[in-house]
């Protein structure tokens, strides 16, 4: 079991190595190592999830590295939620790194975008078996350098080179908190162990304390992107599709929802209340801002951090079952819509303005009919797997929490809006530039992982159908939501919102011809509100130029003159004097070097005259 | 007519060692500083044979032999350098053999 654990973990890191040391100038090569890579960890995770029994526990770990009396540990905690995330996270790969092979078939630098991706699976399998905090710190700073990475593939772009930049630098806000609460809670347990922890935490209740939660939750902050740390996401858009489906909607954003599940035990009922109310605020904030974008993939990027927000929001209600239900369902309706704007931005000569596509249902069938799946999936259509994951989020809160509940249905409405918008706007209707009108079908390699993730976002949502190791985790939230009241209530509800998205957006986009937003002509003030998407940005800058960078000018002037003036050169001066007098001294010059000889001769005999003298 | 006193010999010594010195510490030719080291030598020589005489004490005098054997070789040894320095540099002043640029 130790062994395929490891390989496991391995086997993407080697691949990496050898893409980095020997495969660079061999694209071809390392595209089909590192996507063969990701078949190993596939059979490897399978092994690993079927190798035993349903809700048995694989645990093991080795010594690290010590620090005097503090001993850090390397390990594997193999438990119910991790084999979910394995599944997702090395099922879900393979599929996009065959997609990969179609969507960078003509990039120049192939062996690059797979050395990262292979990085980034190893990171993430990191993350997902990690048997402490700070293996599971390391594992995230390295997924988001993975992130950086491949934000930054087409490093030529300004855009993706700021995107890259700020990606990186907003996570490591969010990561400066996680580590103050990993030493947080090292101080107050005496271990970072997830097992112990969850003892210690057990036993004593009155140990853990909201603040810690809500330092250690910073780092789901961070890497979720949810508010107020959400505006690198939609900016790493910059990045190749596929990454964006990868990292940015199916596993990296998901693991800051999968650490919430890891570290659940040391929650407070407050931190709970707190997160759950943050989650549902980002489901309905993100929805709205995603209703003007005009970037196919920024739309998507909304709709991933409001449904990372929904998430959350189980997460909050005490449901973490059903956040990693949804986790998983979303996992699978996200990339496959991710991978479909793929393979619309491929076809289309990487055009990514919906306004000037349409009409491409009928060059694209497998496409746009895979995408009409995605995007009811999301939306909550009845028996597809968004509904079963997202109504049970939406019952839970009904019944758990009223105002949750509100935010989160309004976020539902919208969420059917943009996600019918989209697919309005691209697919139907006539296209409206050239490229659009001239796009064709993509390769099997792109069309294929569309339709094995059209057939599991179809039936994703049944449970019954996992094998139980799988779904081990879910079924206990499940079987609570199931047991509650309105059921039927929510059903007409849940028809509502998708119904009252769907027709919407069918009024104002249906018949779309020119590329002006019909929302901004016909009320321009929402317009303007959800395209300033609450001037989050303009804030930020506004602190880092007026605020942050003064202050750090003076501290800079304060350095230059007393650290690097006063003491430094101050102290260097010094020595340079005592250097320049005793530098006089060799000349090289043989009669100076007599001179002092003589005198100094002198010197001694008058010293020695007169001190015997006195004597 | 004044006889010759040691205070005589011993100022003699004192000019012969002075000029010695200063020839050591101004002339440029090392061939001359050479010298100028012979007639300090010599100047210290002739101070001690003048205690010598008038402390009415050998000791001094044998010195003197010691000081003749030990300068007959520095100037052997010292010439016999001169000698190889102006083959390597074709002078004998002393600031073309400097080797520190600064």
């Amino acid at each position: 079991m130790i062994q395929v654990a490891l390989s496991l973990l391995l086997l993407p890191l080697l691949s990496a190595i050898v893409t980095l040391l020997f495969l660079r100038k061999h694209g071809n090569i390392a595209a089909l190592l590192s996507v063969a890579t990701a078949g190993g960890i596939l059979a490897f995770s399978s092994y690993l999830i079927f190798g035993n029994d349903t809700g048995s526990v694989f645990a093991w770990s080795t010594p690290w590295f010590s620090l005097s009396n503090w001993q850090l540990d390397f390990g594997f905690l193999i438990d119910s939620p991790a084999k979910t995330l394995l599944f997702v996270v090395s099922f879900v790969g393979l599929l996009i790194h065959i997609f990969s092979l179609g969507y960078m078939a003509d990039d120049k630098a192939k062996a690059r975008y797979f050395g990262g991706l292979s990085i980034f699976m190893f990171s993430m399998l990191g993350i997902t078996l990690a048997d402490n905090l700070v293996m599971i710190f390391v594992f995230w700073e390295l997924v988001g350098f993975s992130s950086y990475l491949l934000i930054a593939h087409y490093f030529k772009t300004d855009e993706a080179a700021k995107a890259s930049r700020k990606a990186f630098i907003v996570n490591r806000v969010g990561d400066f908190g996680f580590l103050l609460g990993i030493i947080f809670t090292y101080w107050t347990f005496g271990t970072v162990n997830l097992q112990e922890l969850s003892v210690t935490a057990n036993l004593d209740p009155s140990l853990t304390s909201t603040i810690l939660c809500l330092l250690l939750a910073c780092g789901f902050i961070g890497k979720s992107a949810q508010f107020p740390l959400h505006v690198w996401l939609p900016d790493a858009m910059a990045g190749p599709t596929p990454v964006s489906a990868l990292i940015h909607a199916a596993t990296m954003v998901a693991a800051g929802i999968f650490l919430l599940i890891r570290i659940e035990f040391l929650f407070t009922a407050e931190a709970f209340k707190l997160i759950g109310l943050l989650g549902a605020v980002m489901g309905l904030y993100a929805g709205f801002c995603a209703l003007t974008q005009r970037d196919i993939k920024k739309v998507l990027a909304y709709s991933t951090l409001s449904q990372l927000g929904y998430m959350a929001a189980a997460f909050g209600l005490g449901l973490p079952g059903i956040a990693l239900f949804h986790l998983m369902t979303h996992a699978f309706f996200k990339a496959l819509m991710f991978l479909g704007s793929g393979s619309v931005i491929h076809a289309c000569h990487h055009e990514q303005d919906i306004f000037a596509y349409g009409g491409l249902r009928k060059k694209m069938p497998i496409t746009a009919y895979t995408f009409l799946i995605g995007v009811m999936a999301i939306s909550g259509v009845h028996f597809l797997s968004g509904y079963f994951s997202k109504d049970a989020i939406l019952l839970g809160a009904y019944n758990l929490d009223l105002v949750i509940f509100c935010i989160l249905y309004a976020g539902a409405v919208l969420t059917a809006l943009y996600m019918f918008r989209l697919y309005f706007l691209t697919f139907c209707g006539a296209a409206r530039s050239k490229s659009s009108s001239e796009a064709k079908e993509s390769t099997i390699f792109m069309t294929g992982p569309l339709l094995i993730l059209g057939v599991l976002s179809v039936l994703g949502g049944f449970h019954a159908l996992y094998p139980s190791q799988i779904v081990d985790f879910l079924l206990p939230d499940i079987a609570r939501v199931a047991d509650m009241p309105n059921h039927l209530w929510m059903n007409v509800l849940g028809l509502v919102a998708w119904v009252g998205g769907l027709v919407l957006a069918r009024k104002i986009y249906g018949a779309q011809s020119g590329d002006k937003d019909p929302l901004a002509e016909n009320s321009p003030a929402l317009f303007q509100l959800s395209n300033s998407k609450l001037f989050f940005d303009e804030i930020y800058s506004f602190y880092v130029k007026k605020i942050q960078d003064p202050f750090f000018r003076f501290l800079e002037v304060m350095e230059l003159l007393f650290i690097s003036g006063l003491l430094v050169r101050g102290s260097a001066g010094v020595a340079a004097l005592f250097a320049l007098l005793g530098k006089s001294f060799y000349s090289g010059k043989i009669h100076s070097y007599s001179f002092w000889f003589v005198s100094g001769t002198i010197g001694f005999l008058a010293y020695a005259i007169f001190s015997g003298g006195s004597n | 007519m004044e006889t010759v006193t040691p205070s005589h010999y011993l100022c003699l010594s004192l000019c012969l060692f002075s000029i010695g010195f200063f020839g050591v510490l101004l002339r440029r030719n090392l061939l001359l500083v050479l010298m100028s080291l012979e007639l300090m030598l010599n100047g210290i020589n002739l101070a001690l044979v003048n205690f010598s005489r008038t402390s009415l004490n050998l000791d001094g005098s044998i010195f003197v032999f010691f000081i003749m054997t030990v300068a007959a070789a520095e100037v052997a040894v010292g010439l016999a350098l001169l000698v190889a320095l102006y083959k390597r540099r074709n002078s004998v002043f002393s600031e073309d053999i400097n080797l520190i640029h600064n």
